[in-house]
């Protein structure tokens, strides 16, 4: 992280690069996308706002979530029971944002595994995140001094096909019948499947998903569900950093402003409708 | 140090911002690598990771059967439907009538056999077993136990029979009709008195049947009750703006994760 003069020496560097560029006639530039790109600078500006905020001791409230907070607490249980703890991290690949905050959590998950010498279970469906998942998990037990309790076989790869590895990862369920299942990344179909299949074995269930559609069924079959944006801010609250829960700030602030931004929105387009002022507010908020 | 850490952050700046900023210029070049070459790259990568997947199952369970750990027949199938896959896909077609490569899909060939008869079969099962799954957390989820599990309950129940045939057979007149008698249980059960409830039930009677009557009991009128105009705009009102608040939460969720990631602030998939 830059320090405040260095910060600001860059961002005024970019910002008066841009204006000459943007004075220049601004080749190359799509127009019509402008007020798409203006919305990310100044989301972007806002998330380094609050980072920068946090990093300077700067007080951040974060709400309880209970899916979160039962995180440690589903692994204690295993402990307790001398069982294994079953990571699901999604169907898909990493190039999805959500199996990639999956493996971010599997970090947290894995660092309290290693704490209480818990048996972990990773099965993958996709070859990159076996990859990436080993290495996050390997990480995670060198960083709590504990990499004599990693085994490469903790994330094990099963099959690319959705059904297969559904039925691969219920056969683990029922054979080894693990105390916790979590399941956090990207689902279709299988998610009911498993969900149930870890309620008859008795686990204690925690999942998180923006997959939207999937989302009621993790809420019905399982204990604590993660939905859309806490999914996403899970990071922030296992690790308790200050960075990441500035960002979480930030994100709350973007909320916010989008909120303010429907509602003057609607207000424009009635008036619109109305005949009561020209600009059709639609048109600019259309993405080119 | 500088392999494991700062040269990772700085590929993900990098081609996060390239991926990012590329969307905003009008450039062949970018343009192409953002739409084609960067997904390319990755599906490369992919194909040949499918080896560490392959190898990594093998491994496991071949160990399983070795060590005749608990449950290791179920890994002679994995063991045996791998090989025959290979056998099937790259050494015995079956019909040499058919050409390598397209016999995947050709009819005759030993590949095609195995994916209609054993693959889809078995792919078919584990999908209709969501069926059985359904119903049992339908189950949980409508048992009455507080004011949002009943409002579930009632708003799936007219949902289903609102789309089925049968519901657009069921008049306004009844739904108003079962309405009044589910006010007067709610009257009942809150004020505990007779006279109130029968009043309540009674008056609601009354009312119904001079509307009806006045109106001559049209089927789909007042629409508000009937099915299949209820539970269109209870799937399009409620339900869509309850669904958009989510998207949006998760649509910020993403851009913040990724903007996370791409200044570098985000470091969890290094280890950090």
């Amino acid at each position: 992280m830059l320090k405040d003069k260095e910060f600001w020496l860059v961002a005024g560097g970019i910002s008066l690069a841009f204006i000459i560029y943007w004075l220049s006639g601004y080749p190359l530039f799509k127009e019509e996308r402008i007020v798409m790109f203006l919305v990310i600078v100044i989301m972007s500006a806002n998330l380094i706002y609050y980072t920068r905020f946090a990093r300077r001791g700067g007080e951040i409230f974060l709400r309880a979530i209970p899916g979160l907070k039962a995180v440690e607490e589903a692994v204690g249980r295993s402990t307790e029971m001398g069982k294994s703890v079953l990571y699901v991290p999604g169907i898909m690949d990493m190039d999805q944002v959500e199996t990639v905050a999956g493996v971010i959590i599997l970090g947290h998950v894995s660092k309290m595994t290693s704490r209480y010498e818990t048996s972990l279970n990773v099965p993958v469906s996709r070859s990159i995140v076996m990859k990436a998942a080993r290495e996050t998990v390997r990480e995670a037990y060198t960083m709590e001094g504990r990499p004599d309790l990693f085994q490469d076989d903790m994330v094990h790869y099963i099959t690319d096909d959705q059904f297969a590895y559904a039925a691969g990862v219920n056969g683990i369920m029922v054979r080894e019948k693990p105390a916790a299942c979590l399941y956090m990344g990207k689902f279709f179909a299988e998610s009911l499947i498993l969900a149930e299949t870890g309620n008859s074995i008795g686990a204690i269930q925690i999942a998180g998903t923006a997959s939207q559609s999937q989302i009621p069924f993790f809420v019905t079959a399982c204990d604590y569900t993660l939905i859309g944006e806490e999914f996403f801010a899970a990071s922030a609250y296992l690790s308790q950093t200050p960075e990441l829960m500035g960002g979480l700030k930030g994100q709350d602030m973007m909320k916010a402003g989008v909120t303010t931004a429907i509602l003057i929105s609607l207000l424009m387009r009635i008036l619109f409708d109305l005949g009561l002022i020209k600009w059709n507010i639609i048109s600019i908020l259309t993405v080119q | 140090m500088i392999w494991k850490r700062q040269i990772p952050i700085l590929i993900a700046t990098v081609i996060g911002f390239a991926t990012l900023f590329g969307w905003f210029i009008d450039h062949p070049g970018i343009e192409s690598f953002v739409n084609d070459d960067a997904t390319q790259w990755y599906d490369i990568l992919a194909s040949f990771a499918i080896f560490l997947g392959a190898l990594n199952l093998m491994k496991l369970q071949g160990k399983k059967v070795f060590k005749q750990q608990s449950g290791w027949q179920y890994s002679l199938f994995a063991i045996g439907g791998f090989f025959f896959a290979i056998v099937a896909g790259f050494i015995y077609k079956g019909n040499d009538a058919v050409e390598w490569g397209v016999h995947v899909t050709s009819k005759g060939t030993l590949f095609k056999w195995m994916f209609d008869y054993m693959f889809t079969p078995l792919s078919a099962t584990m999908f209709a077993l969501l069926a059985f799954f359904v119903a049992s957390a339908s189950y949980r989820a409508f048992r009455v136990r507080n004011l949002e599990a009943t409002l579930l309950l009632v708003s799936g129940i007219i949902i289903m029979v609102g789309r089925v045939p049968l519901g657009s057979s069921i008049s306004s007149w009844f739904i108003m009709y079962l309405m009044v008698l589910i006010v007067s249980i709610a009257v009942n059960i809150k004020l505990k008195d007779k006279k109130i409830t029968f009043s309540t039930f009674l008056g609601g009677v009354l009312i119904v049947t001079i509307w009806g009557s006045s109106l001559g009991w049209p089927i789909d009128q007042p629409g508000l009750f009937y099915l299949p105009i209820l539970q269109d705009w209870i799937y399009n009102n409620p339900n869509v703006a309850g669904a958009r608040a989510i998207m949006i939460g998760i649509g910020l969720g993403i851009f913040a994760t990724s903007i996370r990631y791409i200044l570098g602030i985000e470091k969890s998939y290094i280890g950090e």
